[in-house]
């Protein structure tokens, strides 16, 4: 090695050092990792918080897609990952299989306590995209249905849904015990909102921000006793994730209502158009972003 | 050991073996759709890999095919077939992809069988005042029925691992125990369930491989034997 090359090394190590010293000194020159799921409304919420921290000048990575939980979280866990949209319910049944709360503050406090050491949950948002129950419009009229306590009187009823819904407390099972309603359980898979309109099944298991219960008029059937685990979308931060951006995060929560998250999925879904835009155009219209 | 531990009392819980989402009624499942697929892709294939084996004519048939079948994501083709065909179809739109699968090597199996017959047994059959047909019926069939058999056992084994799909498109098959102990985090549901499928698949390969020898010993006549 030439004493020119190590001059050249040395040189750009100190511009390195020295272009990190001059940053602005508010935001980290470290770059915040935000993650996502594989779940198209997911990576929306996490592009939000993206332009409103880039919009700050914090520098951000992006790193969308992520797959499940099995996935991601340890990689948050890791510190490889600082900031994460997530929702309460779904997270919480993730560290404790057996939870019980269904009311999305008592969820929300329930996960503040079971998430592993170093992240935290920001506020939560109104917004959720939660498990239901969705019969189609004729069904629902036909058999005059509105809470999920209708079905009690119907016999013969198919549940669809994801295979893992036969075991979760909220499944067949829940369903007998909260409200008496019993129901032959189908997994229908990815091809669960397809089957309810075929008629295959005759309720199926959709999330709740879910733009084809809009698209096709499905009827969500109100759950009065709480079946469900409210599922609020909450982002979980670690702890290098300064006040500051927090304080940024949480307006962004704050802004989004349960309609704003359907409509932004309506979006995705009708108009094809990418979750950078999707996100900028609802951050411009809430006016957290110029 | 712990692992071990909750596997062995997940396989020896009763619950798990009976019911709709049972293993026997999920194995039972698993086998049926592998059974309807490769007869099916049977009636098609062995004719055609016949008839192209004995005249010597569209041999670019099979040599595309097996390359094209390398090439087709099966999980794309099943997920494009239940589009197209609509979620009422699903059980036909699974048992067509896998058909799709199985053709190539049933074609290949008895295209091979044939072509590798040597000469002098055509000719010497031909000779005998044996028609086209007879020599195909009599001679080439037979001989070929080893490398037929091949053909299915290598379709079973591509078939037997790819019904584990079936669960996404809300059918059943053993796959459902590694879809839904994934999303439930039961390990001891998918390792039980993965053990299961390979089981079949060994077992299966096994069983047809017997045949496939039975078939071989068969023929192997000492006049045969001295010539070849």
């Amino acid at each position: 090695m030439t004493f020119t090359r190590i001059a050249a090394i040395a040189v750009s190590i100190g511009s390195l050092l020295g272009v990190a010293g001059c940053a602005p000194a508010a935001p980290s020159s470290e770059p915040i990792v935000i993650g996502s799921q594989a779940y198209y409304s997911n990576e929306i919420i996490a592009e939000a918080y993206a332009l409103v921290l880039e919009d700050a000048g914090y520098t951000v990575e992006r790193q969308f897609a992520l797959g499940q939980r099995d996935v991601y979280l340890p990689a948050l866990e890791a510190g490889e990952i600082d900031l994460f949209p997530e929702y309460t319910g779904n997270l919480l049944q993730f560290f404790v299989p057996t939870a019980t709360e269904t009311a999305a503050d008592d969820v929300y406090a329930a996960l503040a306590t079971s998430l592993p050491e170093g992240l935290t949950a920001l506020a939560m948002s109104p917004a959720s995209d939660q498990d239901s129950y969705n019969v189609t419009q004729d069904f629902a009229t036909a058999n005059n249905l509105e809470s999920i306590a209708d079905l009690a009187t119907l016999d013969g009823l198919t549940l669809g849904g994801a295979p893992e819904l036969a075991e979760r407390p909220y499944g067949p099972t829940g369903l007998l015990d909260k409200y008496g309603v019993t129901v032959t359980f189908e997994a229908t898979g990815d091809t669960t909102v397809e089957s309810l309109v075929a008629g295959i099944v005759d309720m199926a298991n959709v999330y709740s921000a879910d733009p084809r219960i809009q698209q096709l008029g499905l009827v969500t059937l109100t759950d009065p006793l709480g079946l469900f685990l409210a599922s609020n979308v909450v982002p979980i931060a670690s702890d290098t994730v300064s006040a500051d951006a927090r304080a940024l995060i949480d307006a962004v929560s704050a802004a989004m209502s349960a309609e704003d998250l359907v409509a932004l999925n309506v979006r995705s879904v009708d108009e094809k158009l990418s979750a950078a835009v999707i996100a900028r155009d609802w951050l411009v219209a809430e006016g957290l972003l110029d | 050991m712990r692992d071990t531990e909750t596997l062995w009392s997940w396989l020896s819980t009763i619950d798990n073996w009976v019911g709709r989402y049972g293993l026997w009624n999920l194995i039972g499942e698993h086998l049926a759709f592998t059974v309807i697929a490769i007869s099916t892709a049977a009636i098609i294939a062995i004719p055609l890999g016949l008839a192209i084996g004995h005249t010597g004519r569209g041999e670019f048939v099979v040599i595309g095919l097996g390359s094209i079948s390398r090439a087709i994501p099966t999980m794309g083709l099943l997920f494009a077939l239940v589009l197209v065909m609509g979620v009422t179809f699903r059980e036909l739109s699974v048992v067509l992809a896998l058909t799709a699968i199985a053709i190539p090597p049933l074609i290949a199996g008895a295209f091979s069988g044939v072509t590798t017959i040597p000469a002098w047994i055509r000719d010497a059959a031909t000779a005998q005042g044996m028609t086209a047909w007879q020599v195909l019926r009599l001679v080439e069939i037979p001989l070929a029925t080893p490398s037929i058999i091949g053909g299915v056992r290598i379709a079973y084994i591509q078939v037997v691992s790819t019904v584990v799909l079936a669960p996404l498109v809300g059918l059943g098959g053993v796959g459902f125990g590694i879809v839904q102990g994934l999303a439930l985090r039961n390990f001891a549901q998918v390792t039980a369930s993965s053990l299961v499928i390979i089981l079949i698949t060994v077992l299966g390969e096994r069983l047809i491989g017997w045949a496939q020898r039975r078939a071989g010993a068969r023929l192997e006549a000492p006049q045969l034997r001295e010539k070849s």
